[in-house]
Order: structure tokens, then sequence, then C-alpha cells
């Protein structure tokens, strides 16, 4: 199996692949979902778990760099000591690594709140399938200098580049992070309630139905937070609970679901987009339902 | 009359297509004086069928044209000589508002604040906001992917567009959607927000609206030194706080505006002020205001004035948003800068601008996002008087790559277009300019849309212009 080391010694594996048309599933921590079977199966693996490490973090910029290969959890532990995050907190946990999460812009509970991996990268480097490492994007947290790569290269699963490096902004977490287990009433009253609660100004950072009852995630500062209290209260009988019971939520739920089933390459602006970047279609070639040839 | 001008006004209609020299002179520049370009003619269309067929007749003639929205743009992005100018104003239906859902559908002419104000019934807005949203359009704001003073808490442009209808260069319409958690496929919606009119022309795009916040607190921090400014603002970002603007002027800003109709009463003889506004739900506002009032004021802070009322408010804007025209009457011409740096180092970066315009003997007036390190760095000068010209350029140079290499970006919400164009080498490598012009290649193979701009085009590997070569 090819292992990356170095950004060069990725652009030269790529490099060759392409130049032999030599097929490659890219692949770092394994969490990709399962359903990865699309990829052609004569698809060589392509190792970029070595690519791992915060390359720059600057606190009082919020703002973090760091290589693909980096766990969710060791940005979560770098970040956690200065009372900030990255809350992208996606589904299926923190145990699989930047590149995955912004390669398959998998999303969260509470990206409806704080923003979908497409709203957090500032930057961020890749090798497309001709082997060129190129830069997007930079390190500062509003930048309109060029065309677009990096929101091009997010969602994209690893058929247009293998991603190396993303910069994101960081957030401060909030003063007072509390969950609430509540039970909700299946009636007109409630759900009027419910509604103005999620659209309000009081509006949560999470709300998920677990084990039958509903899971909210309230944030801010203590007085916002005490208003949110009541306001939760009033949709049910709520109990507080684990906030580790988010983790287990996500670990349990491992979305994304995968690959459409339907060709994501179908339209001709994204195959002359796919034919720019990886002229020889060997990165992740089928992950998008297309056909191969 | 040429032979593209007659189709192109059977399409519009002959009073909406403009040829003479003089009728065009005012499509010879944008917002940002000091570039001229000469357009062969204009032509307006006035609905979406006339826009696609304008498309297709320019595609059929091989002509390279420049889509273009109400000309505030501040980087001489919507011009180029001899090109056909797509002037799109005339197409400024609000073709629908959704307030259940939040949403709003327009055509690319609508002006920025006229789509808040069709949200405004249904206590709703629309977030990003230009300081020249009382003309600049949304297309416009599309193209550029526009910031503006809120968008430090509300994000830019491109956190707001949800979808947009195309019809690309070579004449096919495409319905570009921003992903969703179950929709895989490439993101190309964020491809195209910024594209600067060089992706293909706009039709229509459905934005989010955002909901009025509950409470606003306005403040103004008056301060005897922009190291303090600069300091505070460091200082509330570090704290945690995201205030919904952080905006910072300085003292020749802030002489400008109380010298102009724009006066806004900000204190003459500050060396600069921060303007702050924090809103949000009204349960935990009331301690946010404290925490900035006390961080500015840490910071040595002369006095924070809170405006009391909605009219106290908008006077406190009206200043900042009308600064960029206050400075009109300094000079005939305005060197615009928009870098962006990182904001632990705002302090040390705004004291070297000082000095390089002591250098040069320039004037540097700052007004600038302070929240986000936006900064305006502008240099109001007679562009008649070529020495004073040469040592302008020279310094926005010289504060351009001190930004530069301080790990900033050239541009934050203006664009490249034509101003910022030279600086795009010293800040990418050459693959990845390469990799810019492969991405629009795939929009536009011709390169007919806003040529020239954005990417220096001896940076783009292979040139695709003979019809067919794409395919």
């Amino acid at each position: 199996m090819p292992r990356a080391t170095s950004t060069t010694e990725l652009s030269e594996i790529v490099r060759d692949a392409h130049d032999a048309r030599a097929r490659l599933r890219i692949v770092a921590r394994g969490s990709w979902p399962a359903r990865t079977a699309a990829v052609a199966t004569d698809a060589a693996l392509l190792d970029v778990s070595a690519l791992s490490g915060v390359v720059e973090y600057v606190p009082g910029d919020l703002t973090l760099t760091a290589k693909s290969g980096t766990t969710l959890a060791e940005i979560e532990e770098a970040t956690r000591a200065n009372g900030q995050w990255c809350p992208l907190l996606p589904w299926g946990g923190d145990g699989g690594t930047l590149g995955a999460t912004f390669s398959t812009a998998t999303h969260g509970p509470c990206s409806a709140s704080l923003g979908a991996p497409r709203d957090h990268a500032i930057g961020m480097q890749f090798v497309d399938g001709t082997g060129a490492l190129i830069r997007a994007g930079g390190r500062v947290v509003k930048n309109v200098a060029g065309f677009d790569l990096t929101r091009l290269l997010i969602g994209s699963w690893g058929t247009l580049g293998v991603i190396t490096e993303v910069s994101v902004r960081l957030r401060a977490r909030p003063a007072v992070d509390e969950t609430w287990s509540v039970e909700i009433e299946a009636d007109d009253a409630s759900a009027a309630r419910l509604d103005e609660f999620r659209r309000g100004p009081l509006a949560p950072l999470a709300m998920e139905n677990f084990n039958g009852r509903s899971l909210v995630r309230i944030g801010g500062n203590a007085a916002f937070v005490a208003a949110s209290r009541e306001a939760v209260k009033s949709l049910g009988a709520a109990v507080s609970a684990d906030p580790e019971s988010w983790t287990r939520l996500r670990e349990s739920d491992p979305r994304p679901r995968g690959p459409l089933a339907t060709n994501a390459l179908a339209d001709p602006l994204s195959q002359r987009v796919k034919k720019q970047f990886d002229p020889a279609h060997i990165l992740n070639p089928g992950i998008l339902g297309e056909a191969l040839a | 009359m040429s032979l593209l001008s007659d189709e192109l006004s059977s399409i519009v209609g002959a009073r909406h297509v403009l040829e003479r020299a003089t009728e065009l002179l005012v499509y010879e520049s944008d917002a940002l004086p000091g570039y001229h370009k000469k357009p062969r003619l204009a032509v307006f269309p006035g609905t979406r069928d006339e826009a696609i067929a304008v498309v297709r007749a320019l595609h059929a003639a091989r002509a390279p044209f420049v889509p273009r929205g109400a000309g505030t743009g501040l980087s001489g992005g919507a011009l180029a000589d001899d090109v056909v100018l797509l002037g799109l104003q005339r197409m400024r239906k609000i073709i629908s508002v959704d307030p259940s859902a939040r949403t709003a559908t327009v055509e690319p002419g609508v002006v920025n604040v006229n789509l808040t104000k069709a949200a405004a019934p249904f206590g709703l807005h629309y977030a990003p906001d230009p300081s020249s949203q009382s003309a600049c359009t949304i297309g416009g704001n599309v193209s550029e992917n526009s910031g503006g003073p809120h968008c430090l808490k509300y994000g830019v442009t491109l956190n707001h567009v949800i979808a947009a209808t195309v019809v690309l260069p070579g004449g096919d319409v495409v319905k570009l959607e921003r992903p969703t958690a179950d929709h895989t496929g490439y993101d190309l919606l964020g491809a195209y927000v910024g594209s600067e009119g060089c992706f293909g022309v706009t039709l229509d795009v459905t934005v989010r609206l955002t909901p009025n916040p509950e409470g606003v607190f306005t403040m103004l921090a008056d301060f005897t030194s922009v190291d303090d400014a600069a300091r505070a603002t460091s200082a509330i970002v570090a704290a945690g706080i995201l205030p919904a603007a952080l905006e910072l002027m300085d003292h020749g800003t802030i002489e400008c505006v109380e010298s102009s109709i724009y006066a806004a009463g900000y204190p003459r003889d500050a060396a600069a002020v921060l303007l702050i506004e924090v809103d949000g739900a009204l349960a935990g506002l009331d301690e946010d205001v404290r925490e900035v009032q006390r961080l500015c004021r840490d910071c040595g802070a002369r006095e924070i004035r809170t405006a009391s009322d909605a009219t106290e408010r908008a006077r406190l804007w009206q200043g900042r948003k009308k600064s960029f025209g206050a400075m009109g009457r300094m000079a005939p011409h305005l060197a615009v800068q928009d870098a962006v740096v990182p904001r632990t180092r705002l302090a040390p970066i705004l004291a070297r601008i000082a000095e390089i315009g002591g250098k040069y003997r320039i004037t540097v007036c700052n007004v600038f996002h302070a929240g986000d390190g936006n900064l305006h760095p502008n240099v109001p000068y007679d562009g008649n008087d070529p020495d004073e010209t040469a040592r302008v350029h020279a310094a926005m140079r010289e504060i351009m790559e001190m930004c530069i290499a301080e790990g900033g970006a050239i541009t934050g919400e203006h664009g490249v277009g034509l101003d910022k164009i030279g600086y795009m080498e010293s800040l990418f490598p050459g693959d990845s300019l390469d990799a810019m012009c492969r991405l629009r290649d795939a929009f536009d193979p011709e390169r007919r849309a806003n040529p020239g701009k954005v990417v220096p085009s001896h940076r783009c590997r292979e040139w695709l212009a003979a019809p067919g070569a794409h395919s």
C-alpha cells in the first residue's frame, strides 16, 4: 500500500499514478462510511494518515491550521485549553480526521446553528489528480483572493484532490453549555411551542431525538442560558442530561450516508470540473456513483 | 451599427443597447477611481429570457463580455476594453419572499437594501451589508462574495446564498445549489460565489434571510491612540465575545467624515474610535455589553457612548458607511486597499502603515472591519499629479507586501479585479494559480467572461480558446 509521509511524497505518488492511470482509494483512519465499496475494486489504497499534526494555532486569532490526518479529537484537545473549539462535531464522532470530515462535508447536530464544514474552512492545501500541490484560501478569517478552490474541494469525496492541510476558524466555547433531555407531548400546542423555541432568539445549539426523548443543547453566557433553560422546561418534562450523550449519539449514527445512488457527476459542468482536476480519473473512482471505463 | 448590436437590439430593444462613446462613458469605470476601460457596447436585458438570449448571441459571436451590476465595485472588476458590457440592473424583481422558510429569491439587479426592505415586514433582513448597500446589487454581491460590517458575526455572502441560476458563457443554464447534509455533489455554488463575473451571468439568487435581533447595542469607544484601539479589538476577540460589528476609524477618517454632510458626531480629537455593535437575544445581552465596555476601558478608552435610540444608531453608522464617499472631499482620487491580516497583528501593522505613509508623504485614512482584521487603508490623492500618484502607488505596494509577509490576504471583500491582480503571484504559487484557471475553464472554456481578471493570464497553462477545443 503506498503510504505518503510528506506532501512531496504524496505529490509523487499521485503523479506516478496519473501517468500510469493507476486508480487510488484514499484512506487515513478508515472512518469513512462503510459504503466506500463504491470505489473501484482495483484501486490501490493510498494511506495519508501520516500527514498529521497541528501546523499553526494562534489562539488570539481564533484560527488553526492542521494537516489532514489530524483527528478531530486532537484538535478538540488542542483548542479546549484556550476555551475554544472548532464545532464541526460530525455524525460518526471525533475519531475521524479533519481531511475526511471536509472531504465528505459531514454535518453534525450543531451544523444548523454553528455552521457546516463549508462555513468553517478558511483555506486548504491539496494534491490534485495530476500530482500538483495546490494552496487555496489562507489563514485569515476573511478572504476573497482568487477563485474558491476551498469550497470546491469540500464535499468532493476525494475525487478532485487529496486534501493535505486545512485552516479553520475557531469559536469561543460557550461559557455555559448544558444538555437537557425533554419529553415533548405529541399535541399541536407542544409542536407550536417547539417551533417557536427553535426559530426564536433562544434557539438551541442542537436538538435531536434520542431514546424517545429530545436531547437539547443550549449554550451562551450565564444569563442567556438561564433564559434558555426556562424555555426548554416549558417544552415538556425536562431533566438535566450528561453532555457526553452528544458524543454517544454522534458515534451511534455514522453518517454521512455515503455517495448517492444517483450519479453526482451526471451534469456536464461537474464532469468538466472533474476532468480539469483529475483527468485520468484515478481518485476514488466510482465513489460519486459515476460509471467506470 | 454593428451586426452584433443589431442582434442584441432585436433581443432587448434598441433603447437598451448603448454604442455611442458619450453614452458609454459612465461604464468605463467602477467606484474605484483610476481605472478606465472602454467597452465596445453595453446591453441591458430586462428579463431572464432576454439575458439568456443575449449570452447565447455573445457566444455565437465569440464576443468577450463583462457582467455588471450597479458599478459600485472597488477593484476595477466590472470593466474591460473592447468588450460587451452586460448590465443587469434592469432585472430587479424580488421574485418571492418565504417568511416561514426564511428565504427570498431575487433577480440579480435587486439593490441590497431593497431586499432587506422587502423582508422587514416579516421581522427578517438580509445580513450581508456592504457599505454601498443602498446602491449595490445582489448579483454584484454574489460575484464579489461581498462582506460588510455585520459579516463579523453573520458571515459573508457565501454563507447566505442557498442557490443561484446561472447562464454559463456557452449558453447553458444551470441551477447551482448549496449542498446539504443529504446531498453529495460538488459545491459548484461555493465555487461560483466570488468568481467575479468570470464564470457566467447570474439569472436569479436564493438567499437566506436572518431574523432581526431582539436587542441591539451600538457603542462608540474613543481612544487617544490607534494602538489602544487595535489592542481593544484583539482583547474583545480573544475574550470570546462575537460582536455583530467591530469597526475602527482613525483620526484621518474621523476628520473626513466630520467635515462632510455625513457628520456623525465622532470626537474630532480622538486618534481612533471603535464602532461596536452587540446584538442578539435580550437575555445575556447586557452582560456582553458590559464586558465590551470593560475591555475598552482596560485598553485606555476615554469615553464610551452608547446609542440610545434607532436615530442615534443610524447616525453613528452613517458616518462609517459613507466614509469612503466623505474622503471624496479631500482629493479627486482615492486609492482603496482591502488586505486582511491576523487580528493579533493589528497594532504593529497599523503602526507600520503609518510609517509607510510618512515615508511617501501621503495621507492614509484607516477605516475598517477591525474584528475581522480586514484593513482599508485609503489614500486620497490627485491622479493628475504624476509625482503624488507614483508615491501613492509605491506606498500601496509596500503596505500590501507587508500584509502578505504577515500572513495576510490581499482582499477580504472587494475582489481582485484589475486592482489586485498584480499581487496574486506574491500570494499564490504558480500551480495554485493554474488550478484557479482550470476551475474557470470548467465554467468558461473560451475565457470570454470578464477576461483578464483575477488570475494573470500568463499563469494559465493552456489556452483553450479555439471553439470546441474543450470538448
